[in-house]
């Protein structure tokens, strides 16, 4: 079995522990002897989303994202029937804020996003900072009895869903998507967005395996995955889980 | 209450406080400084202007105590009084608490040489009350992320807030810091030629690859580590800026770091400092310390050292004398072991300590302590940034890995990662329990022993270890420097 993971702008969206993410997908797949392909894209480089299976958008700093709006707004068509055709997709932090219809400045201009999902950002006065814990929307159905995520959160932008969209989560601990409306996040079709930024996965092991699986699936493959000894990541989640709530 | 007023109250209260403290035999120099800030909130300034000599200031990500205390000794060599703020002590009341603690009851600065290292988000404040004579940049990496937002603001933040007047001391090696020096009349450089371990690629920063001021992406000739390295812009023609002070045939010696100087003369006269004259070759310089960081800690502080006239046999000196900081490849003879006692605190420094034990090769006890208390950074996804890969893929032999602190778990997993077998990992968050399942280990003559703690871990296992230890660790002698 063989999955290609398109690594968007690594020189770029790659803040801060990203690196976790995909070290994490690398492992869970090299354990179960699945060739997982990363292919880092960089800016100007012509690729073709519909031969990608799963796609890894990270955070990135202010600087950085004035960048990429102009050379991911060119191929937004192409990202946005790839979504709705089932690309999997995790967006984190400001690659999450990228997928949605704008992000509005303090000084109350506009910047427009890549409109995929029905959601917006609007910049905040004050950083949203620290240990997050929230409950899963739809429980894995993975055999760990993890029904939270953990992580940690850095952002300024406050993100509100449009009617009818699902958050990945809800707040136990922590601000989210705005600090207001006590949601984390988004799942949409095989898109998994979030503001927990850096190493996800490594503690969240079923959220890693969901996202695998969603990407076997799509393929056709069998994915019922191979169990893993998760002890170490699940004794690290819940000393988050037991030390945060 | 009239300013001088508060101030005379200030200075009283405050520097009375500090000998109740002592006579409690308590240290510290940080609440007095609280005090004396609260009742005069221009303490500092009253200070600073009516100090006669020399103030330094030193900022950046790493390096800053180092710095700072190699400056001190080599200063001291040289005959001078020096008065500087204690290790972590870099925030105001810090920094009021030691020019109190050097200041007479009738208000004067005993000292003729003011060093003060300076967190990075103080600068600004800081420079707001004083305005120093020099100013050392050291490097900027991405470090305790949540507190200052992102690296570029704190680099806005440090840049804006230097005075015109102050002359600046800069890494010419890490462009972050040198485009500092653009738009300046007075800036002094000082780098590297080469490093044992410089290279073409480089693929464990990413921080810095792109030039500040057009965005382009830099094109390195050279990559010493981290972002530092010989650079230059294809775009707008940023590149690293020729060093007033150059180091070549760089070593790596059992006893420390060997190196020579290629010092560029003309700055001593007047202020020309960018144009090209013959270079003087200096004789050897050794430092006893590991880790090529140390290295940019000794040309900043001899930088800084020939800026303010001092002779180059106080620098070699100077050097030569300094004694390792707290934690900064400290050493500690154990009943069961010898052992090296490091900070690490965010990727590049981590980096700069794997490669340190890849150079020494041999087998390895290494206890890992994580705190994510405030003065460590909340955020621990740093630890992803290590590249711990490399001590597996350079086939070292690992053989006692112990996780401690706060965040035991998180480290013990990010090993799981990196390939490291989980049978030989354990997780200890007890700190002394940690110390004591380390020595319980065989550890045989011929291997290594690492504590690596992140701020908050570091004293408590100084302490720790202070209390086992058998006798103070060897301070290098003059004939081994001979030797060289």
């Amino acid at each position: 079995m063989k999955l290609t993971l398109y690594h968007l702008y690594p020189d770029l969206l790659d803040f801060y522990g990203d690196r976790g993410n995909l070290l994490t997908f690398k492992a869970r797949c090299r354990w179960r002897d699945i060739d997982l392909q990363i292919h880092p894209v960089s800016l100007g480089e012509n690729i073709d989303f519909t031969q990608g299976d799963i796609l890894f958008m990270g955070g990135g700093s202010d600087r950085e994202q004035n960048f990429l709006i102009q050379d991911l707004s060119s191929r937004a068509q192409e990202l946005k029937q790839a979504v709705e055709d089932g690309l999997v997709v995790l967006a984190i932090g400001g690659g999450y804020q990228l997928l949605g219809k704008y992000y509005q400045t303090v000084d109350g201009h506009k910047v427009p996003g890549l409109e995929i999902i029905d959601y917006y950002t609007v910049a905040g006065s004050k950083r949203m900072i620290g240990n997050v814990i929230a409950k899963v929307a739809n429980p894995a159905h993975s055999k760990t009895d993890l029904n939270t995520l953990v992580g940690f959160e850095n952002h300024a932008g406050k993100t509100y869903l449009g009617s009818g969209l699902s958050p990945l989560a809800e707040i136990v601990r922590g601000y989210g998507n705005n600090g207001e409306d006590g949601l984390e996040g988004v799942r949409y079709k095989n898109v998994w967005g979030t503001y927990l930024q850096g190493p996800l996965l490594p503690k969240n092991p079923h959220l890693a395996d969901n996202i695998l699986r969603a990407a076997l699936k799509r393929r056709d493959y069998n994915s019922d995955l191979r169990m893993l000894d998760d002890s170490l990541e699940i004794r690290a989640h819940k000393a988050i889980v037991k030390r945060f709530s | 209450m009239g300013m001088r007023i508060r101030f005379w109250l200030a200075l009283w209260s405050g520097k009375l406080i500090s000998i109740a403290l002592r006579i409690l035999g308590k240290k510290g120099t940080t609440f007095p400084g609280l005090v004396a800030n609260k009742v005069c909130p221009d303490f500092i300034k009253f200070l600073g202007t009516s100090f006669q000599g020399e103030i330094v200031l030193i900022t950046g990500t790493n390096g800053k105590t180092t710095t700072n205390n190699m400056l001190a000794s080599i200063l001291k060599t040289a005959d001078k009084t020096v008065a500087f703020n204690r290790e972590g002590a870099n925030m105001l009341p810090g920094i009021a608490g030691a020019l109190l603690q050097n200041t007479s009851f009738g208000g004067r600065v005993k000292k003729s040489y003011l060093l003060l290292e300076v967190d990075e988000a103080t600068v600004p404040r800081l420079c707001r009350q004083l305005t120093p004579g020099w100013a050392v940049v050291t490097n900027f990496f991405p470090d305790q992320l949540d507190r200052f937002g992102e690296l570029d603001t704190t680099i806005k933040l440090v840049q804006e807030a230097l005075p015109p007047s102050t002359k600046l001391i800069l890494n010419a090696d890490d462009p972050l810091v040198a485009q500092i020096g653009l738009n300046r009349t007075q800036a002094f450089y000082y780098g590297a030629a080469s490093l044992p371990v410089s290279g073409s690629k480089n693929p464990e920063s990413r921080e810095g690859r792109y030039c500040l001021p057009c965005g382009h992406e830099l094109f390195y000739e050279i990559f010493h580590y981290g972002q530092l390295g010989i650079y230059r812009c294809e775009q707008c023609g940023f590149k690293r800026p020729q060093p007033h002070i150059e180091a070549r045939e760089v070593r790596q010696k059992q006893n420390g770091i060997s190196f020579r100087l290629s010092i560029r003369p003309e700055y001593r006269e007047g202020d020309s400092y960018g144009s090209q004259t013959v270079t003087q070759e200096t004789g050897k310089y050794l430092i006893p310390l590991q880790g090529y960081y140390n290295l940019y800690n000794a040309l900043a502080a001899v930088s800084a050292a020939e800026c303010l006239g001092l002779s180059r046999e106080d620098c070699k000196q100077g050097l030569l004398k300094f004694v390792s900081d707290a934690g900064r490849m400290e050493q500690f003879a154990l009943p069961s072991c010898q052992l090296t006692l490091t900070l690490v605190k965010n990727p590049t420094g981590f980096n700069q300590v794997v490669s340190t034990l890849i150079e020494l090769g041999r087998p390895m006890h290494l206890l890992l302590a994580i705190n994510d208390l405030a003065a460590d950074g909340r955020d621990i996804s740093w630890l992803w940034d290590v590249d711990f890969e490399r001590l597996v893929s350079d086939g070292l032999k690992l053989k006692t890995v112990i996780c401690s602190g706060l965040r035991a778990e998180d480290m013990a997993l990010r090993l799981k990662y990196a390939d490291w077998s989980e049978d030989l990992i354990s997780i200890n968050k007890n700190l002394k329990e940690a110390v004591a399942e380390l020595e319980a280990k065989q550890i045989l003559p011929n291997e290594v022993v690492f504590v690596l703690p992140t701020y908050t871990a570091l004293f408590p296992l100084r302490e720790i270890l202070n209390s086992k230890k058998v006798s103070s660790s060897p301070i290098i002698s003059h004939t081994e420097v001979e030797g060289l």
